[in-house]
């Protein structure tokens, strides 16, 4: 018995191949490097397509090849000719106002159920747990139809727009109401203590914590309305100056219009997609924290 | 500066959960009292219902002869430090020790001459600019007890201030605490599991089990007196040992009958067993480790047992001994009074007699759980 | 079925332990679907108990009340005006007002023309001043709908508001009895922003969510009861009814003759069904992996390759969706590089093939939802226990091991509510169909109207059937509750059958 303790004990498996970890380590990870690199080329590949088919002058109708024949600024300066300038202002209006006023109430709704105990709290989030479930565009019928009836349609369309995306934010509350709740709750206790109302515990003490939720709620109600075509061609009905990029571009694809405005409708998205993907990639960081934190908090 | 009374105080979650019950307390001005208990014995929450942090389901908590049932926590003009520290990451020292008074919108000079103040009491003026995340615990434990120096409260909560808290450090902050309770003369309650942070803090302990208070007293009263079995065991470490034995009465004397062996109760736990008209029959008997003696040999009045543990402690030796039933009994020996030799015998396995003074017995009725003599 | 103990349990084979831990969970399902019902059960009988005793409540409250009390059973607020709240008994005589004032003048012509939906359509008549035909306009269908609900709305909302009232002067006169002050208006006010700040927080959104989409859903869900399309839009053609069941009846049964849609409601929901669920695990599973690959040890540029992929998130869908869409169209790039290769001979059916148009939705898709799952499972790797994978490693696992033993199951732990919210999401994943195929092929199946196309899903169905001509809003009204029902069922299920159904308070 003696003896076979002084006798080294048996290896693990991989230990055994201690010398050949490396190495394949090392085949591994340039296996996966050249996989990534497969992988990116096929996530970008359609984005480079579209930057350069929009710089190309030869013809404005599909073709089945990527590289232009001839170079130049044409289909960008052609969109000044066409009403996409004041989708674009309309589009950027609806996101600024949208991202801030949505901000706000999503912060509301997802504070109080995150941080207080009222009589009905459960039910409420039940409540708006079930109307969820509904789909939305059901509702698109009437909120058109009350929004005509208020003068809020057509040329209108932005502000009716705007109304309506507000309203509804608040059942949005459910991933930064997860980041509220990661915030320990002994510090609203502490500030109670120290004589801080319920408005200053928002405003001085929780708020400061959760600048990365704000910055979420901010980045995602922004982008919202840039792809929204459904209800924006609702309520814009067919009426140029109401619409929205993406109720306008997508009009330009159907059969009557693609050939004359394919490589207008690459530029348009290049000019579409360059802020707000840059703005995406700058902040993405803050975007990261509030999808994760919302997926592992269910 | 203030009192604190408390009047069948009770707390019930959800309707159905009851956390704590009939809590009846007066602490007076300028008293230190511990509440200690294991977790879940509603320690925490009576605390947090003093502070106004939970409803009070039923009862009345009085400060100062003012009843706070419906006041804010920020109108009963106390303070508090938690366990967690509850420091807002987001701020320096500085302002973090300052929230309360710019709260109270007091001017920038007053507050300067508060914060500083009670900084350098603590010994974190060098951290003032720094914000928690970049201090130690015990730092932070600091900066905690600094915010709730500068509101010059009424009563001062700490709720397991030092719990998360490495061992050392501990002890160090417990001198730290006393002291600190010197300087701010004003009412303190406590909370804690650790019954030896209760017995070196606490004026009175309050010791309590499943939302009910066992016992209030001083250390003295609640370590040489408990009023029942689970106080007994609570306070004192290693926890006293409990042998279910018979007394008996012989010739109007009494005797224990642990594990065979045969001990007379004569002194004044005799006397007080007899006062109390006692009868024989089955009793739990008390007897704390530090109180067992080790026998030379084995005689009528000594428990035979061999050691199972010796753990080496430096001035004294925990022995654990299993009896010839098997029972464990703990005993504490002073190495002071063992030679070298003995000490080397102590091994596992090695054969020893006990015995204790009849007036270190406690006594406890089998069913009650009570105190059968106090 | 055998029950074992637990050190019976320990002696089993794998695959038997697997086998009764599958069997335990078919056989744990009509149990946990009882216990569903008994949930709801339950639910029913406290809420009568409930306004039993509301209403009990409400008599003892009258009978022993005071002359103030009972005043305020009649006019709202006087309680609280008597006992020297003015500001709130101020509001709730406005409210009260308010309400007598909208009922008189129209609310009753909204709830009276309700059971109706409207009297007189249009009609052309002769005008004498003009000297011509003209049409006159007299009852609105869509608008008796919309004003009668919000009358309804209105009326439980004033009994809501009549109920607290008597609450109030119950309370009050409790307060006062024990000798204690009632709040005034300025602790009122200044409570606002501190112990009842949650009112003041909650006011604005959900006003916003009863009026923009509580109240819009409950016009819609009475919509599919109605004949409400384009032929009958209340107002300038043909005043809409009632018509009961019919509508469901037409989508649903089999035995309707000619006008059945059964088996295109069918098709559309097995064809969601399949999709959600592909659409899900698909990217599930490969954005797992990608994760995995980008967070290995020795993997370089990790923020460059997590920043390429997360292009599909930032650019707007109807760019990049759009474009993708006719990258795959017959005369598009991929078919022309094709071509050009000489690879194929004629154009790939990309969007022209049922079979072809279902597979490339599910693969372009995973184009579109890997990112995310990418960023999530990059959030929840690094947050599993180092040490569980070093203890593996001690006891010899190797990689293919610790994917199985530890980070799937703690995935699936942590991301199941969400893998159940993704499939419902995806299930009306509105954007990807319809940008890309727009529903495309046109499909063979018998519909009410609007195009049907092989690819839609019930919820662009749904669109379209609002978008035509002769829009048939009854039946995307019948086709949404019909959704509703599908995914409250899974939900339900789901949720009951998950092992993670968290306590929300664990987690603070």
């Amino acid at each position: 018995m003696k003896r076979k303790n002084n006798q080294l004990p048996e290896l693990p498996p991989q230990a055994k191949h201690h010398m050949g970890i490396k190495a394949r380590n090392a085949i591994s990870n340039t296996f996966i490097h050249i996989l990534l690199v497969i992988i990116t080329i096929i996530w970008l590949v359609p984005f480079v397509c579209i930057i350069l088919q929009s710089f190309r002058v030869e013809s404005t109708h599909m073709v089945g090849y990527v590289i232009p024949k001839d170079w130049g600024l044409d289909n960008y300066i052609a969109l000044f000719d066409t009403d996409f300038p004041k989708w674009y202002i309309n589009t950027l209006v609806t996101a600024i106002i949208t991202a801030l006023l949505q901000t706000v109430i999503v912060l509301c709704m997802s504070y109080t159920l995150s941080r207080f105990r009222f009589k009905g709290r459960k039910l409420l989030m039940r409540f708006m747990l079930i109307l969820g479930m509904f789909p939305g565009m059901l509702t698109m019928i009437i909120l058109y139809r009350v929004l005509k009836d208020i003068g809020m349609t057509e040329a209108n369309a932005v502000p009716g727009l705007i109304l309506v995306y507000i309203a509804s934010s608040g059942m949005g509350y459910y991933v930064s109401k997860g980041f509220f709740d990661t915030i320990p709750k002994s510090l609203d206790e502490a500030a109670r203590i120290d004589g801080a109302t319920r408005f200053q515990i928002l405003t001085k003490v929780i708020l400061p914590l959760a600048k990365p939720i704000v910055i979420y709620t901010i980045l995602t109600a922004f982008m919202a309305p840039w792809g929204d075509f459904v209800f924006a061609r609702y309520v814009s009905m067919n009426v140029s100056s109401g619409m929205n990029v993406a109720v306008g571009l997508f009009s330009w694809l159907n059969k009557d219009m693609i050939d004359g405005r394919y490589t207008m409708f690459c530029a348009a998205g290049v000019l579409v997609a360059l802020p707000v993907a840059l703005l995406f990639i700058f902040l993405q960081k803050y975007y990261v924290e509030g999808v994760t934190g919302g997926a592992v908090k269910g | 500066m203030a009192s604190v009374k408390l009047t069948n105080v009770k707390k019930v979650y959800d309707k159905k959960v009851v956390a704590v019950s009939d809590f009846n307390l007066e602490i007076a001005d300028k008293e230190f009292v511990v509440f200690v208990g294991p977790s879940g014995c509603g320690k925490s929450t009576t605390l947090r219902m003093i502070a106004g942090l939970e409803e009070i389901t039923d009862g009345t908590i009085e400060i100062d002869g003012v009843v706070v049932n419906d006041l804010q926590p920020k109108d009963r003009n106390i303070a508090m430090v938690f366990q967690n520290y509850a420091l807002y990451p987001h701020m320096t020292v500085y302002d973090n020790i300052a929230f309360s008074l710019r709260i109270k919108k007091l001017p920038e000079d007053e507050i300067y001459q508060k914060v500083t103040h009670a900084a350098e009491v603590l010994g974190i003026s060098e951290y003032l600019l720094r914000k928690p995340r970049a201090l130690s615990g015990g730092q932070r434990q600091r900066v905690a007890i600094g915010r709730a120096m500068v509101r010059d409260s009424k009563v001062f909560l700490m709720d397991e201030p030092l719990s998360n808290l490495d061992a050392k450090l501990r002890n160090q902050m417990r001198a730290e605490i006393i002291l600190l309770r010197e300087q701010l003369d004003t009412t303190f309650v406590y909370v804690t599991h650790d019954q030896t942070e209760a017995m070196t803090l606490g004026d009175r302990i309050v010791i309590m089990k499943d939302g009910y208070v066992q016992q209030i007293g001083t250390p003295e009263e609640v370590f040489e007196k408990p009023e029942n079995l689970f106080v007994a065991e609570f306070i004192g470490a290693p926890k006293m040992n409990i042998m279910k034995t018979q007394l008996l009465i012989e010739n109007g004397k009494y005797y224990v009958t642990p594990f065979g062996s045969k001990i007379e109760v004569d002194g004044e736990n005799g006397a007080l067993l007899k006062e109390k008209e006692i009868k024989g029959g089955e009793i739990i008997l008390g007897v704390r480790p530090e109180h067992i003696v080790l026998a030379d040999e084995s005689a009528e009045n000594t428990i035979n047992g061999s050691v199972m543990v010796n753990e080496m402690m430096g001035s004294e030796l925990h022995l654990h001994i299993k009896t010839e039933d098997g029972t464990k009994i703990i005993a504490r020996t002073p190495t002071v009074n063992l030679s070298h030799e003995e000490r080397f015998q102590l091994k596992s396995g090695h054969p020893v007699h006990l015995t204790f003074p009849s007036k270190v017995m406690y006594f406890f009725d089998p069913e009650t759980e009570k105190n059968l003599i106090y | 079925m055998k029950k074992y103990s637990d050190l019976e349990y320990l002696r089993l084979p794998k695959w038997k332990r697997f086998l009764y831990a599958v069997i335990c969970f078919f056989v744990g399902i009509p149990g946990s679907i009882l216990g569903l019902f008994k949930k709801i059960g339950l639910g029913i009988v406290k809420f009568l108990t409930g306004i039993k005793n509301e209403f009990v409540d409400i008599g003892t409250t009258f009978t022993n009340g005071d002359w103030k009390t009972k005043v305020s059973f009649f006019i709202m607020g006087f309680g609280n005006i008597a006992r020297g709240q003015i500001l709130r008994g101020l509001l709730f005589f406005i409210f009260e007002v308010v309400f007598i004032v909208y009922m008189i003048f129209a609310g009753s012509y909204w709830l009276s023309m309700l059971p109706s939906l409207g009297l007189r359509g249009p009609e052309v008549v002769y005008d004498p001043i003009y000297d011509a035909y003209v049409t006159e306009y007299f009852d609105n269908s869509f608008k008796i709908l919309l004003y009668g609900v919000l009358t309804l709305f209105f009326i439980i909302a004033l009994i809501y508001t009549w109920r607290i009232n008597i609450k109030q002067n119950k309370i009050s006169e409790q307060i006062i009895r024990s000798g204690k002050k009632l709040r005034s208006g300025k602790d009122d006010l200044r409570s606002l922003v501190d112990d009842q700040f949650h009112k003041t927080l909650l006011a604005l959104p959900l006003t916003g969510i009863i009026v923009f989409t509580m109240m819009p859903i409950v016009f819609m869900i009475l919509v599919a009861f109605t004949n409400y399309d384009g032929a009958h839009n209340g107002f300038s053609n043909n005043l809409f009814t009632w018509v009961g069941l019919d509508n469901f009846n037409s989508l649903l049964s089999w035995s309707n003759g000619e006008v059945s849609y059964a088996a295109t409601f069918g098709e559309v929901l097995t064809w969601t069904l399949i999709w959600a669920f592909f659409a899900t695990f698909t990217n599930y599973f490969l954005g797992m992996l990608v994760a995995m690959m980008i967070n290995k040890k020795g993997i370089r540029i990790k923020k460059f390759w997590r920043t390429c992929l997360v292009f599909t998130i930032a650019v707007p869908q109807f760019i990049s969706l759009l474009y993708v869409s006719k990258m795959f169209a017959n005369n598009g790039l991929i078919n022309g590089f094709l071509l050009n290769l000489g690879l194929i001979e004629k154009a790939l059916p990309f969007w022209t093939d049922t079979t072809w148009a279902r597979i490339t939705v599910i693969i372009i898709n995973i184009w579109i939802g890997i990112p995310y799952l990418m960023l999530i499972a990059t959030g929840i790797l690094m947050n599993i226990p180092k040490d569980l994978y070093e203890s593996a490693k001690v006891d010899g696992a190797g990689p293919f091991m610790q994917y199985t033993k530890i980070t799937l199951p703690y995935m699936l732990f942590v991301t199941g509510p969400y893998l159940l919210t993704s499939f419902t999401s995806n299930m009306n994943n509105f954007n990807v169909i319809y940008l890309l195929t727009g529903g495309a092929p046109t499909s063979t199946l018998p519909s009410p109207g609007g195009n049907l196309g092989d690819t839609d899903l019930l919820i662009t169905w749904l669109f379209k059937l609002t978008t035509f001509e002769e829009a048939k809003y009854y039946m995307a009204s019948v086709i949404g509750i019909l959704v509703f029902i599908v995914v409250a069922i899974i939900s339900l299920v789901v949720y009951n059958l998950l092992p993670s159904t968290k306590n929300e308070e664990d987690f603070q």
